[in-house]
């Protein structure tokens, strides 16, 4: 443990003996507390991921999976392969994947966040059964990823499924049955889900978002004038900046590394349209046993996830001072 | 109120009731699918006055699925259990103490959300293999193995949780104990883990909630012995892929016991899930 070190005395102001022995106590105690936690998170995450990143600068393969961290030292050439070598078939997997995946991410965060948006607008209102509807409306939600998949690639069917009936059959909105589960379409089979089981929760938060704006500020903008839109604008748009900040940076993230959805729903290999970050590196590791490259794109993959924080901090950064001044 | 004002209430409200049908609408198709014949499901004409509970006998005999089930049960609950447990001792030190380091450890905590699963899981792998090769600890297609690695995952999220409701307990009621001669710990075990039961309560279930539905770990940490309901309907996929009203009704299965669990909870769990997004 490091408590040890992190005891070392610093400059403070003087407190008298027993203050300071029992701010000491104080301090102690805490580090105790967070050790059960803090041995987890260094065991299972800060570790793994440090030999993760560092597996990605090895050979490792079929041949020389034996050797483990032993594998012939490879250096940046996993890197080079998946991102400028042309000739190689690992590069445009990857392309495609990163594509897939940037698309994906940006159609699932913007319908599921204007989805939950909306939702929470129109039940920031008093009427009958509002607490039941609320509930009720989190289901989806709470229905696990692998039954979605499994229910939706169901729905998703091209003559039996329930999707194109209603298109098709009933409403005519569509001519011809379209074929969801092959080709172009698989990328619209797995945003469709995705947004449907995240916009409960989006709107659960927009919605103590909103509950927590003093009524008085409406009426007030009403009486001078401020019509629905503008009152929308100008008093409720900046009071949810800061909930709409948190759920784009954890929104992106998340769906960035979806994998339960098209794994389940088209298998280990959801074909060229609906290849996904995380089904690339699953097939390339566990099926191909090519671990080099599986870690290589991971790491790429965490590192821009970090560059989207750092546009996320400068962009909202403000929003956050202001709220804890 | 002006007629007017009531008829676009009326219309308001009846709009909200058809949002909420249409976002029910495939979890209700999901219990009617489950309740019919695989026939009636390949051709889509139902026959809802006449439901059948043929496909979960044929799911429950096929998928083996009591097994999964009871799997998934044991190590959600043992992972839930110690998250919640880790999660408010490390969420009550972020929430009450300033110790060098703090602002650290809480970024470090949230840092861990941006790690791809995929980086850390092949070194997990390779350290339970070595170390059953090395070592008597078995931690391969075993319980404990995957519920560490759950413990792991589903602290630092829960801590952030715990943190919310401890937050919201007034500080005299420890410095009352205090004073009356309890420890910190006893303090803390005693008097403050009670008044937070609710947010215990919803931790647990949160952390359930998501452990119920990993799959990439459990793909690769198992083999047989602790497949999971995931690994168990992904196999029954590739075995008999038109069976669709067994594997509707292995839909419903799974999703039974976290629906209980959440509708019990909801009310506290809304409040944990809220509480940290509205105070920022």
């Amino acid at each position: 443990m490091t408590t040890k070190t992190l005891k070392k005395p610093v400059a403070r102001p003087v407190a008298p003996p027993k203050a300071r022995s029992a701010a000491r106590g104080r301090e102690r105690f805490a580090y105790w507390l967070i050790a059960p936690a803090l041995a987890f998170m260094v065991l299972v995450h800060l570790i793994p991921t440090a030999a993760g990143s560092f597996l990605s600068l090895l050979d490792l393969n079929t041949f020389t999976f034996q050797q483990l961290f032993g594998a012939p030292w490879a250096g940046l050439s996993n890197y080079d392969a998946i991102l400028f070598d042309s000739a190689n078939p690992l590069h445009s997997g990857f392309t495609n994947a990163a594509s897939n995946t940037l698309f994906y991410t940006a159609v699932v965060v913007a319908g599921t966040l204007s989805g939950g948006l909306g939702i929470a607008l129109l039940m920031n209102r008093a009427f009958p059964g509002q607490r039941v509807v609320r509930t009720l409306m989190l289901t989806p939600w709470v229905v696990p990823s692998f039954v979605v998949a499994v229910l939706w690639e169901f729905m998703w069917q091209r003559d039996a499924g329930i999707v194109n009936k209603v298109l098709v059959d009933y409403t005519g909105i569509l001519g011809e049955r379209p074929t969801w589960l092959l080709g172009e379409n698989t990328m619209w089979a797995i945003i469709v889900p995705s947004i449907w089981r995240g916009i409960p929760f989006a709107m659960l938060i927009f919605l103590a978002g909103l509950q927590a704006i003093p009524r008085e500020l409406h009426e007030a903008a009403a009486l001078d004038g401020a019509g629905t839109w503008r009152r929308f604008r100008y008093i409720t748009m900046p009071l949810l900046r800061p909930l709409l900040a948190i759920q784009l940076l954890f929104g992106v993230i998340y769906s960035a590394y979806q994998f339960t959805i098209p794994f389940v729903m088209l298998g280990s290999n959801p074909g060229p349209s609906a290849d996904l970050m995380m089904t690339l590196v699953m097939r390339q590791s566990f099926s191909n046993n090519l671990f080099g490259y599986g870690a290589a794109v991971s790491t790429l993959l965490m590192l821009a996830m970090l560059v989207w924080v750092g546009i996320w901090y400068a962009t909202f950064r403000r929003d956050f001072a202001e709220a804890n001044a | 109120v002006s007629a007017r004002r009531r008829w676009v209430d009326i219309g308001l409200t009846s709009f909200t009731y058809l949002v909420l049908l249409v976002m029910l609408a495939p979890v209700l198709w999901l219990v009617a699918s489950s309740l019919q014949p695989n026939g009636n499901l390949a051709n889509g004409e139902y026959d809802l006055l006449h439901p059948t509970l043929d496909a979960f006998g044929d799911m429950w005999r096929n998928i083996d699925f009591e097994r999964y089930l009871a799997n998934s049960i044991v190590i959600c609950t043992g992972a839930a259990a110690l998250a919640t447990a880790f999660a408010s001792s490390a969420g009550y030190a972020l929430a009450r103490f300033r110790f060098r380091g703090d602002k650290a450890y809480g970024v470090t905590v949230i840092g861990t959300q941006l790690i791809p699963g995929s980086l850390f899981l092949l070194p997990v792998f390779l350290g339970f293999v070595w170390l059953g090769q090395n070592t008597p600890i078995e931690l391969l297609d075993t319980h404990v193995g995957l519920i560490l690695v759950y413990t792991a995952f589903f602290t630092p999220l829960a801590i952030y949780f715990m943190r919310a409701f401890f937050q919201a307990i007034p500080r005299e009621l420890e410095e009352a104990a205090l004073v009356d001669g309890c420890t910190r710990f006893g303090a803390f075990v005693r008097v403050v883990i009670p008044n937070a039961a609710p947010g215990l309560l919803a931790t647990f279930v949160y952390a359930f909630l998501f452990a119920w539905d990993e799959l990439l770990f459990a793909t690769a940490l198992t083999e047989q012995d602790a497949e999971t309901i995931p690994i168990g309907i992904r196999n029954f996929i590739g075995n008999y892929n038109e069976e669709y009203d067994q594997l509707m009704a292995a839909g419903v299965v799974s999703t039974i016991p976290v629906l209980i669990a959440f509708f019990a909870t909801q009310r506290w769990l809304v409040k944990g899930l809220t509480a940290g997004a509205v105070k920022g």
